[in-house]
């Protein structure tokens, strides 16, 4: 509602945190930033690529938007900056990372029984 | 402090039992310097990494089983497609084959991949409506913190109003796949998927309700802004949500 | 704008509210006295001591399904059971012993000890740690209702895919068994948020990370573990659920699934499962050894590091219970290497307890001897378990008598033993006497013998190919002496470990009729803080919170370090003991709405089984506790009295 400082960076708000909060602006143009990740997400998908090429960057998009959500609307970016900071960060970091690395190697051995 | 309505009796042993209850909550002290609530809802959401985590691995390992019995043309998956009279109609020792089939399983199975049930751009709005609720999410929680109270409960209404839209699409698309012959029992793709999506939908149907919660709080005055951290942890638990959502239109929908 | 101020709402008692509650509509009880008061509870003491004592009446039940067990094994051929009430018998054992014995009493005392320990009132979230008492307590009663409802369950505690399913399973016994954990297992989720949330955020001024005790650090872990892999065992049972009772096809072998898809996701969860069975023992024995010792725990880091190494690899060995499932060479090879190195932290636990023995002054009391029987059991079962990581000699092990042999040598033998050394160590500052040391001994020597005797002899059952999970073995086997000596055994083990219990009424009687003395804040000349304060611990825990110095901080008040590098004693723990005067300090209210949140899921549990009818009222029971709960005062307001610790006493501690 009140801005505190006009932003005019688009995209990204490395400089943009003065202290903890975003102003309003940021936030709309985080969510614009998404929108607009989700349909180029969804045109690279009709473009009829296959394999690698297909894949990799939509994971690389999909990996982006967990990051702007995660940081900004959830508020880790500036958990990390704060005295004793980090510790939710951390926390759900440990939970994400245990679940990729545990179900990567799941995934691996199901479908590579060698032998 | 100044929020609390004044007390009937004005007295200043009330005013203590104010301070009294707020430092009972997330204002008091602690050895890192965080609140309890907060740390308890990240460690929970850490948690439910480890669950969605093993449904979309279920997710991936049963539809990857599914269209590979498909395309080797597996007659007892066949048979799990096909509507229950139509398989007794069949007669004895007479197997199902792709000409019995819906036609969208033929498509699936000649693309080796589920890919033709979906609908695309339907979803893709749907995710569009999600990711926008995440934004007046946000905006609601810094309206508490601003006191802004009108606005408090517009983001919040539409924060849930949106998301009531997320699940009545879920609900139009799952009908539109039953009705093309995907059901829940009959194939590895069909359970996985439903579960999947389901689980998720009923995540988000419970973030309706603390939403419509905190609006019915805040119009009887109790959601002021001392109580944004209230706000703060529905939305973490929403924009989580809203992340798994991420994930799964990415995983489920667009990648093959 | 105009912000509109709202009248307060009416409280049903009628009453003029003092002051506007923020939420508040239903008062807070307060009860003080009787089974209201243990319904109500949300004291971290009386909920460990409920956890301990629901655990003891499940360790009856699994126990006696034990016995079972070994009478329809004594002898060949034996049809004392039928194959069918055998598979319920092994199935519940194992269920009821893992998941109703051993992690509550873990639970029991990481809940009694841990504020105490870190010097904090309570736990971070009062009400939910009666939540998860109550939830876990009505998924175990759920389980063994099976028993009188269609049979128990009957797919071993595994429960393996596809033999879990309708086809091969009709009767509902796995249904309660899905239903059962899965209500129980929001306890153990909901109480890892909970007691994390206090070892990070409640510590005493003072008291890092590193001076943190032992026990600490490993229920740390214990919870952490608990938190990530909960879930995973979740999805299974929903999976199954599915398949069950609403007609998916997850686990249909026919339809192409994967049978190793169940074993996959079990295991995920099963190994995190058992390391966080036995860390609580661990970190019990830590406390228990350097106090019977008078010594401090040797290698303080190495054994917070071990601990957390487990705690880590312990994620990455789950096939090591597949490796004859079909894995594959390559998946085989990775997951044996992984496992060899799991033993290496443990390796350093024992050493470093065994070296903190070393040159000591050792009090051989009944809980130092449970202790050093963890440690030598636990080595020995540890062993075996090294030689299963070996794949080739998996392969012939596995499914034989070997394996049951080195689980219970470090399940019973490691863990229940650290158990009961935790429970004569600890009930004096529970219940304000101590356990008889004579009763003790023969408490400890009966379950020594009888434990040994029992499970000993399976090293060679196994060895010699007896299968488990069957529900007889012929004649000709050559498996009838063993097996008769281990019955044997068992009688005596079960002696053993109930005298306890007849320890623990007769030592009752003893003091009641002894006028009741006052055993003092620290009997045992004790080195961590919750020694601090009278026995039985006083409700409000500490009169001030004490501020922290160091590491064994109470050992250090009472002996300084002279000259020479000895120690010298400057106060007696009664001179340093806090005076238990509770006056003044505030204490979080009880509240009756975890029970009713925590009734509507056994009964949303049989909608799921029997008839979703039931999930009416089931739906009902769950908003109004969920909605109960959150509209009660976060405090009762009307009790008048100041505020606990100040700001700057909590303040000044650091990560």
């Amino acid at each position: 509602m009140t801005d505190t400082t006009i932003d005019t960076e688009v995209a990204h708000d490395d400089q943009a945190d003065h202290g903890d909060h975003p102003t309003e602006k940021q936030y709309w143009v985080i969510f614009a930033v998404l929108a607009v990740l989700t349909a180029v997400e969804v045109a690279w998908s009709y473009l009829g690529l296959s394999g690698p090429a297909l894949v990799l960057p939509l994971i690389a998009m999909m990996v982006v938007k967990f990051i702007l959500v995660a940081g900004i609307f959830m508020h880790l970016k500036f958990d990390l900056s704060i005295r004793n900071g980090g510790v939710f960060s951390y926390v759900f970091a440990f939970g994400l990372v245990l679940a990729i690395l545990v179900y990567a190697v799941l995934l691996v051995t199901v479908v590579w029984p060698i032998g | 402090m100044t929020d609390l309505a004044t007390p009937v009796d004005g007295g200043s042993a009330a005013d203590d039992h104010n301070q009294h209850q707020d430092s009972h909550d997330d204002h008091a002290p602690t050895s890192l310097g965080l609140s309890n609530s907060k740390l308890a809802m990240w460690l929970f959401l850490g948690s439910e990494c480890l669950l969605f985590g093993a449904l979309i691995s279920t997710y991936l390992l049963s539809k990857a089983r599914f269209i590979a019995e498909l395309t080797a043309g597996n007659p007892n998956v066949i048979e799990g497609l096909m509507p229950a009279e139509e398989v007794e109609a069949l007669g004895d020792g007479v197997r199902g084959s792709f000409e019995t089939l819906p036609e969208i399983f033929n498509e699936m199975a000649m693309e080796g991949s589920v890919e033709p049930i979906f609908d695309i751009p339907f979803t893709s709005f749907s995710s569009f409506v999600l990711l926008m609720s995440s934004l007046c999410m946000v905006l609601a929680h810094k309206a508490t913190e601003e006191r802004d109270y009108k606005n408090q409960r517009v983001w919040l209404a539409t924060t849930a109003l949106l998301g009531s839209v997320f699940i009545g699409g879920q609900i139009y698309e799952f009908t539109a796949f039953y009705r093309e012959g995907l059901t829940f029992g009959g194939s590895l793709f069909g359970s996985a998927f439903f579960t999947l999506t389901g689980f998720h939908g009923v995540h988000v149907t419970g973030g309706i309700l603390m939403l419509v919660s905190l609006l019915v709080l805040s119009f009887r005055g109790k959601l002021k802004s001392d109580r944004s951290e209230t706000v703060e942890l529905v939305g973490l638990y929403w924009h989580f949500v809203d992340i798994i959502w991420v994930l799964i239109f990415t995983i489920v929908y667009l990648i093959p | 704008m105009a912000i509109i101020e709202n009248e307060p709402l009416a409280l049903p008692s009628g009453d003029v509210p003092g002051v506007e509650n923020p939420l508040g509509v239903f008062k807070r009880p307060r009860e003080y006295s009787g089974l209201k008061n243990w319904l109500t509870t949300v004291d971290h003491k009386k909920i460990g001591i409920m956890y301990g004592a629901a655990a003891m009446f499940f360790l009856l039940i699994g126990g006696a399904a034990a016995l079972l067990i070994r009478i329809q094994l004594a002898t060949p051929n034996s049809s004392f059971l039928s194959a069918d009430a055998y598979n319920q018998i092994f199935t519940m054992h194992g269920t009821v012993m893992v998941f109703l014995v051993v992690m509550p009493i873990g639970a029991a005392f990481a809940n009694y000890l841990l504020p105490l320990q870190v010097g904090a009132r309570d736990v971070a979230f009062p009400r939910i740690n009666a939540f998860s008492f109550w939830v876990f307590l009505f998924g175990g009663l759920l389980l063994n209702t099976s028993w009188f409802l269609g049979g128990g369950a009957n797919g071993g505690w595994f429960n393996y895919a596809p033999n879990n399913g309708v086809v091969f399973s009709p009767s509902t016994g796995i249904d309660f068994w899905n239903v059962g954990l899965l209500i129980a297992g929001m306890g153990s989720l909901a109480g890892s948020v909970n007691l994390i949330t206090t070892v990070l955020n409640l510590r005493a001024p003072g008291m890092t990370l590193m001076r943190m005790p032992i026990f600490v650090w490993m229920t740390l872990v214990t919870q952490f573990l608990l938190l990530f892999a909960v879930p995973v065992l979740t999805v299974a049972q929903i999976l199954l659920i599915m398949d069950r009772n609403f007609g998916a096809s997850f686990f249909a072998v026919d339809l192409g699934a994967d049978p190793l898809l169940w074993q996959h996701l079990f295991w995920i969860f099963g190994h995190p499962e058992v390391y966080l069975m036995i860390l609580p023992a661990f970190g019990i024995v830590s406390e228990v050894i350097p106090t019977f010792s008078r010594k401090p725990i040797f290698g303080y880091p190495f054994m917070v590091f071990s601990g957390i190494a487990i705690g880590f690899m312990g994620w990455g060995v789950w096939a090591h219970h597949m490796f004859v499932s079909g894995l594959g060479p390559l998946s085989v090879a990775a997951f044996s290497f992984a496992t060899m190195f799991i033993a290496v932290p443990t390796g350093v636990k024992v050493l470093n307890w065994l070296a903190t023995m070393w040159g000591a002054k050792i009090t051989l009391n009944t809980a130092m001897l449970f202790a050093i029987g963890l440690v030598t059991q636990f080595t020995v079962g540890g062993l075996s378990g090294v030689s299963h990581a070996i794949a080739p000699w998996d392969t012939q092990q596995t499914d034989t008598y070997y394996i049951v042999a080195h689980f219970h040598y470090v399940l019973f033998g490691g863990a229940l033993f650290g158990f009961m050394s935790g429970m004569y160590f600890w009930w004096p500052k529970a219940f304000g006497y101590k356990l008889d040391e004579g009763h003790g001994k023969f408490n400890f020597w009966a379950m020594v013998i009888g434990f040994n005797l029992t499970f000993g002899p399976q090293h060679i059952l196994g060895l010699q190919g007896m299968p488990r999970r069957m529900h007889t073995y012929d004649d000709a086997m050559g498996f009838n002496l063993w097996n008769l000596v281990s019955t044997f055994g068992a009688f005596i083990l079960a002696v053993g470990t109930l005298w306890v219990l007849v320890n623990a009424l007769i030592s009752y009687k003893g003091w009641s009729k002894a006028g009741r003395p006052d055993v003092g804040p620290d009997p045992w000349d004790a080195r961590t803080i919750e020694w601090s304060i009278q026995s039985p611990a006083p409700e409000h825990n500490f009169d001030y919170t004490p501020t922290i110095t160091s590491l064994d901080d109470f050992w250090h008040r009472k002996y300084a370090e002279v000259e020479d590098g000895k120690l010298r004693r400057v106060a007696t723990g009664e001179e340093i003991a806090q005076p238990g005067n509770g006056e003044g300090v505030h204490l979080p209210a009880p509240s009756y709405w975890p029970l009713v949140l925590s009734l509507a899921m056994p009964v949303l549990g049989y909608a799921i089984i029997f008839t979703l009818w039931l999930a009416i009222p089931g739906m009902l029971l769950l908003f109004a506790g969920l909605y109960g709960w959150a509209l009660e005062p976060a405090d009762d307001l009307d009790i008048d009295d100041h505020h606990g610790p100040s700001h700057d006493e909590l303040a000044g501690a650091n990560a």
